[in-house]
């Protein structure tokens, strides 16, 4: 995960943890999908990615990553962009993704 | 870093239909084998088991697995559908091809009725092709699952060929050899052609993709779709030109690709990340473990082993009953829960994610019934295959009763999703998501 603007990229992560992937049931930043953030004139722009490429909820995702961005910072235009590579693999769930994975 | 493309999805019009009438076809299924109980004690031609078969290949099976298709296709080869509207006109003829065949084997009209069905099958299985084919040749690369695909459509127009002949023949009487003998071929292409191989090649990219396992080699893979390719073709030239008696030679080439297909899926299932399994996919394990028994009855049956005719009729039967009511309904009653909710799900809160609480996916159907469906089915499957193996009519009566309680709970289910209303969204209020 990367960002240029470290205060408003920790905002942008903790409200991200709300998008839940449908099909797993863990929210998609300690999923790993979401690979970098950042804040250039007034855009605030999100790379993220899929468990699969070809996933039929790659839709659902990034209208959901829109929009709760979209009324979190009102101020700001919001860019979602999906991306395929680095192809996203299970080494890049966090802790805690894994330890809601195995229902600990 | 690569750019990827959104959603691919078809419209849900093109989809949701099948599953509805997949859920009713099931208990029709049921219903009628509550009623048929006496017809398990003789050969396999006979009308109320030849209703039997095409209520569950037809009605069930397969309109379930061109809605689930028509959905997963994009996933698999990540391009969109070739056409919606291929799609719907696919979904009218086998729906009014599959209630008219039923009706015409339940009272044996073998005249115009099975003529008109039988070319709507037909027709319903080239336009199903032609969208498969259109919509492969789009994809960005061609995979191996491709192949299962793709070839898988082509059996089930060559399976569909078969049966409009013979369903012409039964009047006509133009083919130079019996019915029995051309029906082998229609049920066995039918059954490894086109059931075997779809399934392989959806379960190839889904099973591991739900498993969060990433298997790095397809190898064991391309193994089975030439293995299992090579065994039909070669069963089909035998079996209309040659007659070799070589069944046994291609049914171990069958049976070979079926186990490299298994390997690849114990590869996935090893190195899962995914600990729990779901009842959907506990239930698609419990299929994967059904298709042990048609393994071993095609070698049976294909051996030509020299078993009283009796006992191989009973056979036949529980070879029949142990493909399409044990391993793919098995797979199906797993598998809908898997993508069902997801695709009703995806239409109802796609602009509301994000701006809203919403429910997820398992939400929307209830956990009870879907336990108790599984134990049902497997209940009721074990009954029957027992009743039909030592002819007891009770017993198979028994069998159709834990069948009838499925499709119930089945059904209960599935028009719990397709009716889902959305209903007191609440925006989000910020503190800790993960709390």
């Amino acid at each position: 995960m990367e960002t240029q603007t470290p205060d408003l990229g920790h905002e942008v992560f903790e409200t991200l943890k709300y998008i839940i992937d449908p099909e797993i049931g863990i929210n998609i930043v300690d999923l790993g999908l979401v690979y970098k953030v950042s804040l250039e004139n007034g855009v605030l722009s999100v790379e993220l990615t899929l468990t699969t490429p070809g996933c039929p909820m790659s839709n659902t995702i990034v209208t959901a990553v829109e929009q709760i961005l979209q009324q979190r910072f009102p101020a700001m235009q919001v860019q979602v962009e999906l991306v395929w590579s680095p192809p996203w693999t299970t080494d890049m769930i966090s802790e805690e993704g894994e330890r809601q994975l195995n229902g600990m | 870093m690569s750019t990827a493309t959104t959603s691919n999805s078809p419209g849900k019009w093109v989809v949701l239909p099948h599953y509805a009438f997949a859920a009713l076809a099931f208990v029709a299924l049921s219903i009628l084998l509550l009623f048929s109980t006496d017809a398990f004690g003789g050969h396999y031609f006979h009308p109320k088991l030849l209703t039997l078969t095409h209520v569950a290949v037809l009605g069930w099976a397969t309109m379930l697995i061109f809605g689930a298709l028509y959905q997963l296709l994009p996933v698999v080869l990540e391009c969109r559908l070739y056409s919606e509207r291929l799609a719907i006109a696919s979904f009218v003829l086998l729906a009014t091809g599959t209630i008219s065949l039923s009706y015409a084997f339940w009272t044996f009209q073998v005249g115009w009725v099975m003529h008109l069905a039988a070319c709507a099958l037909f027709l319903s299985f080239l336009l199903f092709s032609i969208n498969v084919t259109q919509t492969a040749r789009k994809a960005p690369a061609w995979t191996i699952d491709a192949d299962f695909i793709v070839t898988s459509s082509f059996w089930l127009l060559a399976t569909g060929s078969v049966g409009l002949l013979m369903a012409l023949n039964f009047t006509m009487a133009f083919l130079p050899a019996d019915h029995l003998h051309y029906l082998q071929l229609h049920a066995h292409i039918g059954m490894a052609g086109w059931f075997l191989l779809l399934i392989m090649g959806v379960g190839a990219k889904l099973i591991p993709m739900f498993l969060l396992a990433h298997p790095e080699s397809t190898r064991k893979l391309s193994r089975a779709y030439y293995l299992i390719n090579a065994g039909l073709v070669l069963f089909v030239f035998d079996h209309l030109f040659f007659q070799t008696g070589l069944l046994f030679l291609y049914a171990i080439l069958v049976v070979a690709g079926v186990v490299f297909f298994l390997l690849y899926l114990h590869d996935a299932y090893k190195t899962r990340q995914r600990q729990d399994l779901d009842l959907g996919m506990q239930q698609t394990f419990v299929a994967l473990v059904l298709l042990l028994l048609p393994l071993v009855l095609l070698m049976i049956v294909s051996s030509r082993a020299a078993l009283p005719q009796n006992l191989l009729s009973i056979i036949y039967l529980v070879y029949g009953i142990s493909v399409f009511l044990g391993f793919v309904s098995a797979l199906i009653l797993g598998q809908t829960f898997k993508t069902l909710p997801f695709i009703v799900w995806m239409h109802a809160y796609e602009n509301h994610v994000g701006r809203y609480k919403t429910p997820l996916p398992k939400d929307m159907y209830r956990h009870a019934w879907l336990r108790w469906q599984n134990i049902s089915y497997l209940l009721g499957y074990v009954l029957l295959v027992a009743g039909v193996l030592l002819q007891v009519q009770a017993l198979i009566l028994a069998g159709a009763i834990g069948f009838l309680v499925t499709s119930l709970l089945y059904t209960a289910n599935v028009y719990l999703m397709l009716l889902h209303k959305v209903k007191n969204l609440k925006p989000f209020s910020y503190g800790n998501a993960n709390a």
